[in-house]
């Protein structure tokens, strides 16, 4: 859970943060994957976890 | 083949990382200042995950070097001459955000709501009435809900910077980001202080009542490449 937390802050300042370079400077990701980890979709993650701990309980 | 782009800094440092995925990273001297980026050849497919973390590798690396200023990770631009251009213009600005987080990271605190994602209120019915006055009582517990949670995460940020004793420049408070978490913040710590920054957070927040705490990093500056 901390982990995860962890890597959802770090992803979301690398896909937010930072020097913005505008003119012919393009960005593009491939989407799923990086929105997925977004923190807006934190919620997502945690009830996951959440759930995997209360089936091994 | 483009480029993608990493980090700016005033020099190249000696011995600089591996580019992404292993390849050369390429210094490209743009007047007082310099960009950090990788060289992508044509057909590279879509960055993904690994590459973002990558790309925390290549500004962790360099910021250990040299002081440098994250660029947002999936940046590219066409060519050297075309990415010199990008910052022409920008040096003063660049340069005195430079200055400021130079030796410097950053730590991150998130506290997360302990219980159930539902909002208290949020599904709430009333008794009486036609459908559109329960919608519109529900609908006014919910804001009322969520300006009360928004209200505690604001009295938890200031409490935050007054525990430890942090310039309020040095903060970066995103609140209520999601249903689950109160608030998401950024703390840049003076150079050389990261790990002991983080020690104070992590002890002073594991008292905080009503919420469970994380704190992370050292990063590199991310949230602070703005010059204030």
């Amino acid at each position: 859970m901390n982990e995860e937390l962890t890597l959802l802050e770090l992803t979301d300042r690398l896909l937010q943060r930072g020097v913005v370079l505008t003119g012919e400077a393009t960005i593009s990701v491939a989407g799923v994957d990086l929105i997925y980890l977004g923190l807006n979709l934190i919620l997502t993650a945690v009830e996951t976890l959440e759930e995997k701990k209360r089936r091994s309980a | 083949m483009k480029l993608l782009v990493h980090a700016i800094a005033r020099r190249p440092c000696a011995e600089p990382p591996a580019g992404l995925r292993g390849s050369t990273l390429e210094w490209i001297a743009a007047g007082e200042l310099g960009i950090w980026a990788t060289p992508l050849p044509e057909g590279t497919a879509e960055l993904d995950r690994d590459d973002a973390l990558d790309h925390h590798r290549i500004v962790e690396a360099l910021a250990d070097r040299e002081a440098c200023l994250p660029v947002r990770f999936a940046t590219r631009v066409p060519d050297a001459t075309r990415a010199a251009v990008l910052i022409v213009g920008r040096e003063a600005e660049l340069s005195s955000a430079l200055v400021r987080v130079a030796g410097r990271r950053e730590i991150a605190v998130t506290l997360v709501w302990p219980e159930a994602a539902v909002i208290p209120g949020r599904g709430h019915r009333v008794q009486g009435g036609g459908p559109g006055t329960a919608y519109l009582a529900a609908r006014q517990h919910e804001h009322a809900a969520d300006d009360a949670r928004r209200k505690t995460a604001e009295d938890l940020a200031r409490r935050l910077e007054t525990d430890l004793a942090v310039e309020q420049a040095d903060v970066w408070h995103v609140m209520c980001p999601s249903d689950r978490i109160a608030l998401s913040s950024s703390i840049l710590a003076r150079a050389g202080e990261d790990e002991s920054l983080k020690a104070r957070a992590i002890e002073i927040v594991s008292g905080y009542e009503g919420v469970r705490a994380v704190v992370s990093g050292p990063w590199p500056p991310y949230s602070f490449v703005g010059a204030r």
